[in-house]
């Protein structure tokens, strides 16, 4: 309960803050905007010529690609820890942080929180409904609940493969490029997973299970009966990465050195 | 009840040390050297609650370690620590509630929002009701002068501003034990002046434990009765500052001018058979008797000098609590 106050004591001050500077959130928010719809000019593009993908519509990859922006925008709004070796520990601001009594990860994720990634939300949305209705698919009255499911589970699969790589700055003090590199493999799981070869399907779907972000929960949307297993999947998935990624966190925390002043 | 106990407290660090030249660096890839250091070692103290205590040393002689492990940021190699009756790294959430902490190169306040949104957050960070805050924020911040800054955003601050801010919500939750690491570097003497009025205040007022980090000595002679001296990680010296000066203050420095033309070796033919160093300041012509811990010594000197020459004028210098910790240092041990 204290969480949920601290939580939106932080949105507040955060939207205050954003507010002052108008320009700028109009600009994020812009510029958001324009990477998504060169994505999908880049979808349309590729599918321009080809209807079918290995089995798969062009609707449906749009469908997969519309859902998939939805748990990505919620991750990159909350979880932006790509520069938490930099500021965090090479700077020691980890210090501030360790002498406040609510738990370190959470005070990370109030920090750097940037809701106008949000945004992401509503344009995933819209692709859904625009490649659903070319689609005909239906909405029963459980595809909400489930949807919301569904996400959280990619939010917390995306959001614990990237605390683990935050982890790796708690035992290496070398700055790494795996951070880069993993958001460009996250874009993978976007696509139908079977159009890849087997090894690389299996690190999206157990290593780095970035599928259960895109294409594996999106698939039951689709009725693709062949992929409900994986699908249903999903919330597993998120809570065992996401909760081995706050454990290693923990572990990590009681091995910080420090930066010297 | 004691606010700090500390107990053969040590924290050791790995350090890597690279060979020198390509083949070296080949080398370093698949087998790294690493000697393992002790940036404090077996330390054992303890401080009283309401106690200010100054917490001394070199770069490097693992003040900030010991602060860290203190307030629960590093985890101690071995040893005990008690603060506040808690371990303060295995309670870390529920220990930080009781404690202050001011870094001052580090900055606890949001850069970017008005400095009483930072209050106001910390506020529920630290779960402070607001009849708690009012009472004891009011008077904090009228001491501290900082009531026409609370609209600004930090960033537009100057340093003795925010460090001045930075104190104020240190102890917005009116916490028992406060620590300062270095708080008053870089300010201006009246900066630092009502800074530490204000501390000497609330630890009259509230009782609070104070430990203080400074190279500036000036701060532990205004405000501690006993310091604590650190050296490449160990004690060298806990006691009263007093009897630190009493026990290291190595004779007096007196200083002359003359009417007339002296000359060194004159000097010292007049002052021969006594524990004395004469220097000359050509510049000024002024001469420097060091005299040793003999307490006569000064007096005869003194006679000595005035018996050969015409003196213009005496000065007779204690050494300062710098130069003494400076000599402790150079001679590397006490």
């Amino acid at each position: 309960m204290f969480y949920v106050t601290i939580f939106f004591q932080y949105v507040a001050q955060y939207m205050k803050t954003r507010l002052e500077y108008r320009a700028d959130l109009l600009v994020e928010i812009f510029s958001d905007l324009l990477f998504q719809v060169v994505n999908l000019i880049f979808i349309l593009v590729v599918f321009g010529h080809t209807e079918f993908l290995n089995g798969w519509s062009r609707e449906e990859i749009i469908f997969i690609y519309g859902f998939f922006l939805v748990p990505y925008a919620l991750f990159s709004s909350f979880f932006n820890i790509w520069d938490f070796n930099e500021r965090y520990i090479v700077k020691g601001e980890l210090d501030r942080i360790l002498t406040r009594p609510i738990h370190s990860l959470f005070q990370i994720i109030l920090e750097r929180m940037e809701l106008e990634s949000l945004f992401g939300v509503v344009t995933g949305i819209a692709i859904m409904f625009y490649a659903g209705g070319e689609l005909g698919l239906g909405i029963r009255w459980f595809d909400p609940f489930l949807f919301i499911v569904l996400v959280l589970g990619g939010v917390f699969v995306y959001a614990g493969i990237f605390i683990m790589i935050a982890c790796i700055s708690f035992w290496a003090d070398a700055r790494t490029s795996i951070m880069p590199m993993m958001y460009n493999i996250g874009n993978y799981g976007r696509y139908p997973v079977d159009i890849y070869n087997q090894a690389i399907r299996f690190v999206l779907t157990w290593i780095l299970p970035f599928a259960f972000v895109g294409v594996y929960p999106a698939a039951y949307f689709l009725g693709r009966e062949e992929w409900f297993g994986y699908s249903f999947l999903t919330p597993v998935i998120g809570a065992v990465f996401f909760g081995l990624s706050v454990f290693l966190w923990n572990e990590g925390v009681k091995r910080y050195r420090g930066a010297g002043n | 009840m004691d606010a700090i106990q500390v107990q053969d407290l040590r924290k050791e660090f790995k350090a890597y040390s690279s060979r020198s030249g390509l083949k070296g660096a080949f080398r370093d890839l698949f087998t790294r050297n690493y000697k393992i250091v002790p940036a404090v070692n077996d330390i054992s103290f303890q401080v009283k609650q309401g106690e200010m205590v100054g917490y001394i040393g070199e770069n490097g002689a693992g003040k900030s370690t010991t602060i860290k492990m203190l307030t629960g940021i590093l985890t101690p190699t071995s040893g005990k620590i008690i603060v506040n009756g808690m371990n303060p790294h295995k309670e870390r959430e529920r220990f930080v509630q009781t404690i202050g902490v001011v870094f001052g190169q580090r900055s606890q306040l949001w850069w970017d929002i008005a400095v009483q949104e930072s209050f106001r957050l910390l506020k529920k960070v630290y779960k402070v009701s607001d009849a708690d805050y009012n009472d004891h924020m009011d008077h904090v911040i009228k001491t501290l002068d900082i009531e026409p800054l609370l609209d600004k955003p930090v960033r537009k601050l100057s340093l003795g501003q925010r460090m001045r801010c930075e104190l104020a919500a240190a102890l917005i939750h009116n916490p028992p034990l406060l620590f300062l690491d270095e708080p008053t570097i870089g300010l201006d003497v009246l900066v630092k002046l009502k800074i530490r009025d204000f501390l000497k205040e609330i630890n009259e007022k509230y009782n609070t434990t104070i430990l203080l980090t400074t190279h500036d000595l000036t701060d532990i002679e205004a405000l501690c009765e006993r310091v604590i001296m650190l050296d490449e990680g160990n004690i060298i010296y806990d006691g009263a500052l007093k009897s630190l000066k009493e026990h290291w203050a190595e004779g007096k420095e007196i200083q002359f001018e003359f009417l007339e033309r002296a000359e060194l070796s004159r000097l010292e033919e007049l002052t021969s058979g006594l524990q004395v160093k004469w220097d000359l300041d050509e510049k000024n012509q002024v001469f420097t008797a060091l005299t040793g811990d003999d307490e006569e010594s000064v007096s005869q000197v003194i006679a000595r000098t005035v018996a050969g020459y015409k003196v213009k004028d005496v000065k007779i210098n204690e050494p300062s609590t710098e130069e003494i910790i400076r000599n402790i240092y150079e001679r590397g041990m006490a």
